[in-house]
């Protein structure tokens, strides 16, 4: 796959503070790449050194398979934190800013209005618009010209469910169109739904990354009861692919690192002579997964 | 270049607070420039009514002095400090919106942003010089009629005098916003400088029981305003012989430019090392 950003040994500090150590990473082309973690685990700061605001401490960073420059910013369509406008402009002149230092002609403009649903009101000085026209107004600018990849960071924070589900959409839009995505979220939900790529970030350290898919289905744990509760929980571990066995009320949760087919479970049980009482499939979600990753790690 | 004002003639081009202060700069101006000759003359009469021989009338308006008398006016700290404020929200807001962030991350390079800034500077010093200038030729027209002989030999001198003060001036206030990030401590802190501290300094610094020095001609607002310190006014000159100014130096001129030069330095310096 064809690289469009390699990240290397990229680190950072504020103070005594570590914001970002040691990070490296590469995003290939069409990919919808998440970093995740909490607040303050170094995402902004990551993507901030990656657009030239904060000059790194130490390690490289290239855009396109050559060192960062002005003109490799001028490819990438950006939003870091706020949507940053000059709140007595309208919309319109506020692209029209935009475009001119990226070099791009005005024409797409008006589509990346109607994209954000924004047409209407692009005479409308930007002071006057909601939160939620405001995130939208700055996905519509990072859309100009066509950008080969798109960065947003916490592109749905502080907006409603409504705002929520129309930046979605929009980011599914444009990565079906072949765009790199790089998303930084502290919601597993948004990475979960968006990204097919995710990288977990922790005090600046990347504690995993890999597909989500992949992510999701070591997580399987499958719940289960029965009458001889101690005879099930000495037969569940000579189960395939046993991990780990946890209980809570008279129910047993059996984690597996492979994939287990519950139908499976319930036949290897039944010739042991159990029976069970119940049977559940627990798919964890990737949330569960990664609050255990910060957990593992001190 | 041009892509570089361009830029920045559309963030100026809609913003009220803009053209209302470079609007109440100019009505100042003019209004001090106009009512000068009056009040000097409304002055000179009270002595009179007190005085057994009268003193003239004084005449402002007349080539070539008039040339003189209104970049005399326009750059007296009060009226100056107008364009400055102006420039200090220029780039006051860029922190404050996080404009200056977008840009960057939009594909300007740091060094192109604060070369869109000094040329709006540049631009601003221009078109104010050529408005002040053609206005004093109004003037000057109106009162000495076409027969006057010596019409420009003042002219271009106080008028670079003047541009150069203007764009030296803007630049301290350009630096002192960049460098506090803040609109409203920004203006707080340069007029306070600008219009009580440096005063104060000078005041000081010439006081009869300092010993004799001229140091106080380096403070950087004072140099400054030194370019174009005098009106011209030639009856006072004779009657009081009074030491006036009827050129602007050179050498002074370095002075501002100077600190101009240094903190344009210090600016780029901290530009393309302090995160945004």
């Amino acid at each position: 796959m064809e690289s469009i950003l390699q990240v290397d040994q990229l680190s950072k500090s504020f103070g005594k503070i570590k914001a970002v150590n040691q990070l490296s990473f590469k995003v290939g082309k069409g990919q919808v790449f998440g970093i995740l973690g909490p607040n303050g685990s170094g995402k902004t700061t990551t993507l901030s050194m990656l657009l030239g605001l904060i000059p790194p401490d130490k390690g490289e960073f290239s855009w396109f398979g050559q060192p960062p420059s002005k003109e490799s910013r001028k490819r990438i369509g950006s939003v870091i934190e706020s949507p940053n406008f000059f709140p007595y402009l309208d919309a319109v002149t506020n692209l029209q800013i935009v475009a001119d230092i990226k070099d791009k002609p005005y024409d797409d403009i008006d589509e990346v209005l109607q994209l954000a649903s924004l047409y209407e009101r692009r005479f409308s000085k930007f002071r006057t618009f909601s939160f939620g026209m405001r995130q939208r107004l700055a996905i519509a600018s990072a859309l100009l010209g066509k950008p080969e990849v798109l960065i947003l960071d916490e592109p749905t924070n502080g907006l409603d469910p409504q705002g929520i589900a129309q930046i979605r959409e929009l980011i599914a839009l444009v990565a079906s169109r072949g765009t790199t995505i790089l998303l930084a979220s502290h919601l597993l939900d948004e990475v979960q739904k968006i990204c097919t790529y995710v990288l977990v970030l922790r005090n600046g350290v990347m504690l995993f990354s890999g597909d989500v898919k992949e992510v999701l289905s070591v997580s399987d744990s499958i719940e289960m009861a029965a009458a001889d509760m101690h005879l099930l929980k000495t037969a569940v571990p000579e189960l395939p692919g046993f991990s780990s066995i946890t209980e809570t009320d008279g129910i047993i949760q059996v984690h597996f690192s492979s994939t287990v087919k519950t139908s499976e479970v319930n036949a290897f049980l039944y010739q042991k002579g159990i029976v069970l009482s119940h049977l559940s499939e627990k798919k964890r979600s990737l949330e569960q997964h990664f609050l255990e990753l910060l957990q593992d790690t001190p | 270049m041009i892509k570089l004002l361009r830029i920045e003639f559309k963030k100026i081009r809609s913003y009220k607070v803009f053209w209302i202060l470079i609007s109440l700069y100019f009505v100042f101006l003019a209004a001090g420039i106009l009512l000068a000759e009056f009040m000097i003359n409304h002055m000179v009469n009270n002595i009179n009514s007190r005085m057994p021989i009268p003193f003239p009338h004084v005449a402002i308006y007349y080539f070539p002095d008039v040339w003189q008398n209104v970049t005399f006016f326009a750059s007296i700290r009060y009226v100056l400090i107008f364009p400055a404020i102006i420039m200090i929200i220029l780039i006051a807001n860029e922190f404050t919106y996080k404009t200056i962030r977008q840009n960057v991350i939009n594909g300007m390079s740091k060094t192109e942003f604060l070369i869109s800034k000094l040329l709006i500077i540049l631009l601003m010093a221009g078109v104010m010089t050529v408005i002040l200038a053609a206005g004093a030729f109004f003037i000057g027209l109106s009162h000495s009629g076409f027969n006057e002989v010596d019409f420009f030999s003042k002219g271009v001198p106080f008028m670079m005098g003047f541009f150069i003060s203007l764009i030296c001036y803007m630049v301290y206030a350009f630096f002192c916003g960049f460098i506090l990030r803040n609109t409203g401590l920004a203006i707080a802190i340069f007029t306070l400088y600008s219009l009580i501290i440096e005063p104060v300094i000078y005041f000081f610094l010439r006081a009869p029981f300092m010993f004799k020095n001229t140091i106080y001609t380096y403070l950087p607002v004072n140099s400054v305003i030194r370019l174009t310190e005098y009106p011209a006014i030639p009856m006072l000159k004779k009657l009081m012989g009074l030491n006036l100014q009827d050129h602007v130096s050179f050498v002074a001129c370095l002075i501002p430019i100077g600190y101009a030069v240094i903190m344009t330095g210090i600016v780029f310096w901290v530009m393309n090392r302090k995160d945004l």
